[in-house]
């Protein structure tokens, strides 16, 4: 965190490489990050447009909802700007699969099963992706079925030809809300790009063979900045894929929106009651909201120093954050308004100590299981 | 006859399929609608503190993550036993959430989801055959509602100026839900006996000036009569009669005023909402208007047969006073609950005449027809039994088929403006009944999303300057003992329609069950044990499947008929279809798919 605030101090962010870029962006937001780099984007127009593929899997449309929530720029206008086609986007396209006695029929114009056919074999795209993708029943990938096909195989096919995949939401990367624990969940078996919940090995990618490198940004929603920022810095080459090793956490999360050592406890608007030791025990009052499960101290998100929705806000300015952003949520955040377990260590505590801890600290001493257990350990 | 099947519908929340046999005139004599998706929503709050359910259950459905969560808080306020002593603020405060989300969901609806088919090609074609007057009308369509990455014979098409300028609008609307719920989409703040945030002056000034800003666009782009005339001579008309009147003779003044020059701009006077009104019927445009065209919107997505449809409204926002009745009687709400039926008699609304059908549907069951309460599941699991291109005597579609006194019932913006003799929409359908069509149709479904849009805009002012007490109280406290061993109902209104949530704990206070009655069930349901068909697909069959009455002849290839049809009930198909029982066969066995 103080390493990040020091970039954005004294380093031109022009002259950044790579790597700070990620760093740095990050903080600015998406409006100081475009108008800040009106040039490159001028000299970007001057290059090929960047194809985006987005697919919806199983999921509620949240994360397109959060996306066209984007302030200065709008979502229409970065895309603009940053010469971005986003050719296929089942929410906002003009297409839809028409089919005449069992064939596909007109043009990519107006089907967008033939636009998705030829933007695959085109290649040269960055896919995204929205919502899990069920495995089950028994495999056979039927209980998502869109245009006669189960849609892992067409996540297999469009992720062969693509450059870069990012995994979008807590569904898309870990499976979500549709991989929480319930009798059910071995037999409808969600899966997320990379991960089932924490772990690789059950990630749709490495169950089907594929070999592509993935960029989780999760959230339920995801910020919009989060998206924006990376796929800005995808385009204009700030991130190649050789750097993603170095700017990405071991759950593949961008460690600029995501940061190990900075939490949404951090700098939560609620924070000086928490130091005064001020605890609400109910809904409506202005206090520290431990106590009523918040999950903040757990929750490695950039959150409350970029606010959301336009910075007016964000969740613990008007009730217990949720810990979104972790891997395996919502199962590592449950019970929701009930305290991280090892109540004993924070409240046992002198209050007065906590307050003097330092930043990032301050979750370690909330509970220590509990970070295990939002880790999955 | 030709299988016409549009698959997937885009423009839509999730996947929906919609599967039709088309005659050589172009008229659709057949009707499938297949819900493609299978999650497993209502499980997972199973075995776990009921509070979570309301945070939990906003991810159904993220374009109306509120209404979700506001159906569950009220059936959590029944379950924990506060529902009659929720303070008046926080039930105040909850209708100003609901409200900015449903006017957000409308408009999004109307610009981004629904708007760009009325740029589809075929309209070029068939308003080019009426020369300056048509190419100046087509002229209106495509520069205001074309979406972005469009070509039109390959060519780009540069976004509409409307589709443009409603996004902005939709996003400062979730801006104003974030001020009072922390973000959007994904707040945090509804909460059993009350609201969990209280907003502060400053909060409630802000909303203002939100407000301010939004009708702002409303004055610019969708409306040029000032709000405030419209909302005096429609929504409070003394009579439907007046209602209508009022929307014809402002209409023949704009069209006087741009005779001879066929200017339909904005600056002209037409609004998006005048252009719809005027353009989008043949009944309203050419017979009473006296146009020499119109889209012919009236014609399509209407009921052949009225004993075999209902209007269904479980009631929505509360009135501004302290605690509510979970039952939802209809002098309770401010939209109330009812029945209209399709003959538009009016009936008292009665949750005990639900049932639910599986006869069509993925799954096995013992029984195929269930009150939700008594519901049980048990879907197939064999891959090779989920297809979708069978005929309708098959299985089609993971969707269950609700059914209210055994008939199926549209809900949505239509059906409360009914239930709530909502003067214009009441006189258009009227109208439309008097003289042959059906009175519900894509143009009288798209004219109520538009005026509730309208009312709500109206009576948001009244609940956030008004009604709304910044010193009030937000919440009582909860016993969390009460919640043990319990039951909790809770009735709303989402932006789609009618909404119910099911829930009951054990001694420890976990959910025992928990169950969801979503609008989508009802639209887009498949046919019941009878062989009836859901009201989506009624409204399919008799009616055209290319644009103005197929008057250019038959494409089977561009069917914009049934993408206007499929779109104008805003289908949201993760909400229909959120969860599965996989053996059906474990107590309890009310988990059900919606």
């Amino acid at each position: 965190m103080k390493n990040l605030v020091k970039i954005l101090d004294s380093v031109d962010i022009l002259k950044m490489d790579r790597r700070t870029f990620m760093k740095g962006v990050g903080l600015l937001g998406a409006s100081t990050f475009l108008s800040t780099y009106s040039t490159q984007i001028v000299s970007a127009l001057e290059f090929a447009e960047t194809k985006i593929i987005w697919l919806h899997g199983a999921e509620s449309t949240g994360c397109s909802e959060s996306l066209l929530n984007a302030s200065n720029p709008d979502v229409a206008q970065a895309l603009n700007k940053l010469n971005v086609n986003l050719a296929y986007h089942e929410t906002l396209l003009a297409q839809q699969g028409i089919w005449v006695d069992g064939k596909l029929a007109n043009t990519a114009d107006l089907n967008s099963e033939i636009l998705l056919e030829d933007l695959i074999k085109q290649g040269n795209y960055i896919l995204v992706v929205e919502g899990s993708i069920p495995m089950g029943p028994a495999g056979s990938g039927r209980y998502l079925v869109i245009g006669e096909k189960p849609f892992k195989d067409t996540v297999a096919e469009a992720a062969k030809n693509a450059t870069a995949v990012v995994a979008v939401g807590a569904c898309a990367c870990w499976g979500g809300i549709t991989n929480a624990n319930s009798d059910i969940v071995n037999d409808t078996d969600y899966r997320g790009i990379a991960f089932a919940k924490t772990d690789p090995k059950k990630g749709l990618f490495t169950e089907l063979g594929i070999d592509k490198p993935v960029i989780n940004i999760p959230g339920c929603p995801p910020h919009p900045d989060w998206i924006l920022l990376t796929l800005g810095a995808l385009i204009l080459g700030k991130v190649t894929l050789n750097d993603l090793p170095s700017i990405l956490d071991e759950y593949k999360r961008p460690m600029l929106f995501f940061p190990p050592d900075h939490v949404v406890h951090d700098n939560c608007p609620r924070r000086g009651y928490y130091d005064k030791g001020l605890f609400d025990e109910g809904a409506g009052g202005p206090n520290c909201l431990w106590k009523m499960g918040c999950k903040a101290p757990y929750a490695h998100g950039d959150c409350a120093m970029r606010k959301w929705n336009g910075s007016v806000s964000v969740c613990t300015q008007a009730g217990p954050c949720i810990a979104c952003v972790e891997p395996g949520f919502p199962d590592s955040s449950r019970p929701l308004y009930v305290e991280a377990e090892d109540k004993g260590v924070l409240l046992g505590a002198d209050v007065g100590t906590i307050a003097k801890v330092t930043v990032g600290v301050a979750a370690v001493a909330a509970g220590v299981h509990a970070v295990r257990r939002m880790k999955g350990e | 006859m030709v299988n016409v099947t549009v698959d997937p519908l885009t423009r839509i929340e999730g996947h929906l399929r919609v599967s039709t046999e088309v005659d050589a005139n172009g008229v659709v004599t057949d009707a499938q609608s297949s819900l493609l998706l299978f999650r497993g929503f209502e499980r997972i709050l199973q075995h776990n503190d009921p509070r979570d359910a309301a945070l939990l259950v906003q991810r159904i459905c993220g374009v109306c993550p509120l209404s979700h969560s506001l159906t569950s808080t009220n059936a959590l306020d029944n379950l924990y036993g506060v529902a009659e002593q929720v303070p008046k603020d926080a039930l105040v405060t909850r209708n100003i959430f609901q409200g900015l989300n449903m006017i957000a969901s409308h408009a999004t609806h109307i610009y981004v989801l629904w708007g760009p088919d009325l740029a589809n090609p075929a309209y070029k074609n068939v308003l080019a055959t009426l020369g300056d007057t048509g190419n100046a009308v087509w002229k209106e369509m495509v520069g205001r509602f074309a979406p972005i990455s469009y070509k039109i014979d390959g060519v780009p098409v540069p976004a509409g100026s409307s589709y443009m300028a409603a996004i902005p609008e939709k996003k400062r609307l979730q801006e104003a839900i974030a001020v009072i719920g922390g973000r959007m989409p994904g707040p945090v703040t509804p909460y059993p006996g009350g609201y969990f945030y209280k907003p502060s002056l400053p909060d409630i000034e802000k909303l203002a000036s939100y407000y301010l800003e939004v009708m702002d666009f409303v004055s610019n782009y969708t409306l040029k009569v000032p709000f405030d005339t419209w909302i005096a001579n429609t929504y409070k008309a003394s009579s439907p009669q007046k209602a209508v009147s009022f929307v014809t003779e402002h209409l023949t003044d704009l069209i006087n005023k741009t005779k001879g020059s066929n200017d339909f701009s904005r600056a002209a006077g037409w609004g998006d909402a005048e252009f719809y009104a005027a353009f989008g019927s043949e009944l309203v445009g050419e017979k009473l208007l006296g146009l020499p065209a119109s889209l012919k919107h009236d014609l399509i997505g209407g009921y052949k047969d009225p004993s075999k449809i209902n209007f269904l409204s479980y009631g929505g926002y509360y009135k501004p006073k302290d605690g509510y009745d979970p039952k939802s009687p209809a002098e309770d709400r401010i939209f109330p609950s009812g029945v209209v039926t399709g003959k538009l008699e009016y009936l008292k609304f009665d949750s005990d005449k639900i049932t639910e059908s599986t006869a069509h549907s993925f799954y096995q069951n013992s029984v195929e027809d269930l009150q939700p309460a008594k519901g049980e599941t048990v879907p197939f699991t064999d891959p090779n039994q989920i297809v979708y291109n069978n005929d309708s005597k098959s299985r089609y579609s993971w969707d269950k088929a609700p059914r209210y006194d055994g008939i199926p019932a549209e809900v949505g913006p239509l059906a409360r403006m009914l239930n709530m003799k909502e003067p214009l929409v009441t006189g258009l359908a009227l109208a439309f009944n008097e003289k042959g069509y059906s009175a519900a149709n894509v143009y009288t479904r798209m004219m109520a999303r538009i005026q509730e849009t309208a009312i709500l805009a109206h009576e948001l002012l009244t609940w956030v300057t008004v009604d709304y007490d910044p010193n009030g109280k937000i919440a009582v406290p909860l016993d969390l003992e009460k919640g043990k061993n319990s039951t909790g109902m809770g009735l709303w209104e989402a932006p789609r329609g009618a909404l119910g949530h099911w829930v009951s704990t054990d001694g420890n206070g976990k959910v025992v069950t928990y169950q969801c009655v979503v609008p989508g069930t009802w639209n887009m349901s498949p046919r019941d044990s009878a062989g009836v068909p859901g009201p989506m697909e009624q409204s399919l069959m008799g009616s055209k499947i290319n644009a103005v009455g197929n008057i250019l002849g038959v494409d089977y290839a561009n069917p914009v008929g049934i993408f206007h049809i499929g779109r104008s009930y805003d289908p949201c198909i993760s909400c229909a279809v959120h969860t599965i029982d996989l053996t059906g066969k474990n107590a309890p066995r009310t988990l059900r798919i919606l």
